[in-house]
């Protein structure tokens, strides 16, 4: 009798129904597309924060001071020890692997510069430019490209990056427009830097005393300066995870799970201390300007769209409750009828509720699927890669429809109800 | 129509007499208006909060004498704060190379050690110098600066003067600033003689605002490099575009939704009332009348709901606005409009939809039939 019942107020009346399974329809979609957006909007805007270039830094523990003003550092060349860059794959091991999304090192030195008409002294830094790293040597191993342009985005190039054939047979340089300016030198010019033809691949203009300086395959300048594989300093740039009260504890003086949950939590801090894990005698530390400037961006941003899918989930979580109540108010006639011929109020309360589930249900389920297809539409359309189904909201995105729509006919129900059956009936409201 | 039974008098004896029917729809129109209002208020007022939070990243314009290493003008600082207006701060910084005891070198720097405490936030410092004259000097110590003097009383030479100073905070940044040593430039200009190279400025507002702070200042010194930190501005004019874009989505997206559904929900209710509809026909009345009546009835709503959601959504932008960017969001005149349109067109096309559905049809079917 039952089931009789509900699939017969189903058949019979289409366009009410219809127009709650409407509502509910619409309140979910917004919701879930809000939720999926508000969650996954601080992985989004994390990989848009990459360009403010790197958050970590890696340099010899048994370092010298450096003497830098103006961004030049004038510490003298021989001063000072140096990392391996044959060690630098290892950062990509550690356990955030995935989060290091460049590795850039850097080899500052002073060269003499000669061209046609002036020799003069020059400041030029070794870079990565489009740097092959592999993680082994079989077939399987995975490569990477890395290097200083894709740190900097930021950077404005003209004609190429030098060739980076990883020895030091490469003669292609990048120049900063300052230097080139003072210089006059201009694309494909030739000129010779410690004695040695280069030809000028590029010219680079960064708003930075980078401008300054001449920019070298590093195997050319380790060459330079009889250094072979070595490095100053290594930029990182990693996806962090905003720092919290844990972020900043010393992880040594945690006790073991809390020092597992801050070791296997992406803060810039345990990237930093898993580096200097994987390379011994090395120094990482989080460039705190950028790091924590993230930090602020991120949290803010992420703050923010979860709250409007929060005032979202309430606005829909209301209007459909409105949509509910009048649908039910529609519906008080029936109800009276059903007491004059009988019926319990745990019948019809059984009734009603039933039926309100199933439109939930159904209304929630297709709400869902449309939600993540519209927020993976918003996705692809703001940060140009979509935003993935996320399983985990449809139960949550269920469980709310249910409880709205319940919540929101629940008064109206028990309202007719307990009025008389014979003034409902009457009252032709 | 009896010439007793005027028209606000009908309006509200229609408005009272289903009084838990007008509730939802009120319920309804205050749910889109304050939905409306708090989005749009948010929506104007993201800029202005967003670019604000980008000030943590620090001093996004630097000026430096042309010839790099040589000194400004004495009277840049007070020019560049004059040209960059009162919402920016402008930091003068002053650098030399001093020898340590056991003649290394080492950077020291003279600074606005308060201008730098309000501009470099991201400084984890352990204590600041409290501006203060005396012997020793008391300075701010970068961490691995500390590491390389070994002790917290010690002298530095610079040009053959020797001056014995103390470090009382240690300053940790992750970058150039832990191999240096800070102090206030007045101490240091007396020690040193060597007068501000860099000054930094913290420009306020958007990429418009920021161009233009850039621009004044190139005109205010001619003859200094003015450099924007390009590092910064793109990056921040792109994430706060991307921000813009996502919550203009949001909120056509909830506008959109909750306007719908409260169409919905009113034309249902309209369509309900087709017997009133027909009695008053009946009745005599004209059909221009009744389409008053039932649109009055539905802007009034409108109307109440606006009232109610305004000062609702203003509520709700606020308190985003607190938890979020600690700073309160305030109400926003300029957005009435809109969001009145919204709330009448919802109301009007509710009204609107079934009455033309119910136009067509006779007044006797409709009270015949159910």
């Amino acid at each position: 009798m039952f089931p009789r019942l509900i699939m017969e107020s189903f058949v019979r009346q289409r366009r009410r129904k219809l127009l709650a399974a409407l509502a509910i329809l619409l309140g979910t979609t917004a919701v879930t597309a809000m939720l999926a957006i508000g969650t996954s909007v601080g992985d989004k805007m994390n990989r848009e924060l990459a360009a403010y270039g790197a958050n970590i830094v890696v340099y010899p523990a048994a370092d010298t001071l450096d003497v830098q003003v103006g961004g030049i550092n004038i510490r003298p060349a021989t001063a000072g020890s140096y990392l391996q860059e044959a060690t630098l794959v290892k950062i990509k091991n550690i356990f955030w692997r995935n989060n290091v999304t460049d590795i850039s090192p850097e080899l500052p030195l002073t060269v003499t510069v000669k061209t046609t008409n002036m020799t003069q002294q020059a400041p030029a830094t070794g870079y990565w430019f489009h740097h092959t790293m592999r993680s082994g040597d079989t077939s399987a191993a995975e490569s990477w490209t890395m290097g200083a342009p894709a740190l900097h985005p930021w950077w404005k190039l003209q004609g190429s990056w030098p060739s980076d054939t990883g020895n030091a047979t490469s003669n292609e340089i990048a120049i900063g427009t300052t230097l080139a300016r003072q210089l006059n030198l201009h694309l494909d010019d030739t000129l010779e830097v410690q004695n040695q033809s280069v030809r000028v691949a590029g010219i680079v203009s960064t708003g930075d005393p980078t401008d300054r300086t001449l920019l070298v395959p590093l195997a050319l300048a380790q060459a330079w300066m009889g250094r072979p594989g070595a490095v100053r300093r290594v930029y990182v740039s990693a996806l962090t995870k905003p720092e919290d009260v844990l972020a900043r504890k010393n992880p040594d003086k945690l006790s073991p799970k809390m020092r597992d949950r801050w070791y296997c939590s992406p803060y810039a801090n345990s990237i930093a201390y898993q580096i200097e894990e994987t390379l011994p005698h090395t120094r990482a530390e989080q460039i705190r300007r950028i790091a924590q400037g993230e930090s602020t961006i991120l949290s803010r941003i992420s703050g923010l769209m979860l709250l409007v899918a929060l005032a979202a989930l309430l606005a829909a979580g209301l209007a459909v409750a409105a949509s509910m109540t009048t649908a039910i108010v529609e519906r008080r006639q029936e109800i009276g009828l059903m007491r004059a011929l009988g019926a319990t109020r745990a019948t019809i309360a059984g009734l009603f509720f039933t039926e309100i589930t199933l439109l939930a249900l159904g209304g929630g389920l297709l709400g869902y699927l449309l939600g993540s297809l519209l927020a993976a539409r918003i996705g692809e359309q703001v940060f140009g890669s979509s935003i993935a189904f996320n399983p985990m909201l449809l139960p949550a995105t269920l469980l709310l429809a249910v409880v709205v729509s319940l919540a929101g006919s629940a008064p109206s129900i028990w309202q007719a109800m307990h009025t008389e059956p014979a003034t409902v009936l009457r009252a032709d409201a | 129509m009896r010439p007793g039974l005027s028209l606000p008098m009908l309006l509200r004896r229609s408005l009272l007499h289903r009084r838990s029917r007008t509730l939802a729809e009120l319920l309804s129109l205050t749910v889109s208006a304050a939905v409306a209002t708090a989005l749009l208020t948010l929506y104007a007022s993201l800029d202005l909060k967003l670019h604000h939070q980008f000030r943590a990243f620090g001093a996004n314009i630097v000026i430096t004498s042309q010839n790099p290493g040589q000194a400004l003008p004495l009277d840049a600082l007070a020019i560049a704060s004059q040209a960059a207006g009162p919402d920016s701060r402008v930091v003068p910084f002053a650098y030399a190379i001093a020898q340590m005891q056991n003649g290394s070198s080492i950077v020291v720097a003279g600074t606005d050690l308060t201008g730098v405490r309000a501009m470099n936030s991201w400084w984890q410092v352990s204590h600041w110098p409290q501006p203060k004259e005396g012997v020793p000097l008391q300075v701010l110590t970068g961490a691995r600066a500390e590491k390389a003097l070994g002790a917290k009383r010690f002298s530095l030479t610079y040009n053959g003067k020797t001056v014995p100073l103390q470090t009382v905070g240690t300053v940790r940044s992750g970058d150039a600033e832990d191999s240096r040593i800070y102090l206030p430039l007045e101490a240091f200009v007396s020690w040193t003689g060597v007068t501000p190279t860099t000054l930094e400025v913290q420009a306020a507002g958007n990429t418009q605002q920021i161009q233009a702070v850039l621009t004044r200042l190139r005109q205010a010194l001619p003859s200094s490099d003015v450099q924007a930190v390009h590092q910064l501005i793109e990056a921040e004019a792109n994430i706060v575009s991307r921000t813009r874009s996502l919550m203009l989505s949001s909120l056509v997206l909830i506008s959109l939704t909750v306007a719908i559904c409260v169409l919905a929900t009113l034309t249902a209710s309209v369509l309900e009332r087709r017997r009133d509809f027909a009695v008053m026909k009946a009745l005599g009345a004209t059909q221009h009348h009744v389409r008053l009546l039932f649109l009055l009835e539905a802007i009034v709503l409108a109307m109440a709901g606006l009232l109610g959601g305004y000062v609702l959504g203003c509520g709700i932008a606020y308190l985003i606005g607190e938890w979020n960017f600690h700073t309160a969001i305030f109400p926003l005149w300029r957005i009435v409009p809109q969001v009145a349109l919204l709330n009448l067109m919802v109301a009007v096309l509710a009204a609107a939809i079934p009455l033309r559905i119910l136009s067509h049809l006779e007044p006797a079917t409709l009270l015949r039939g159910e």
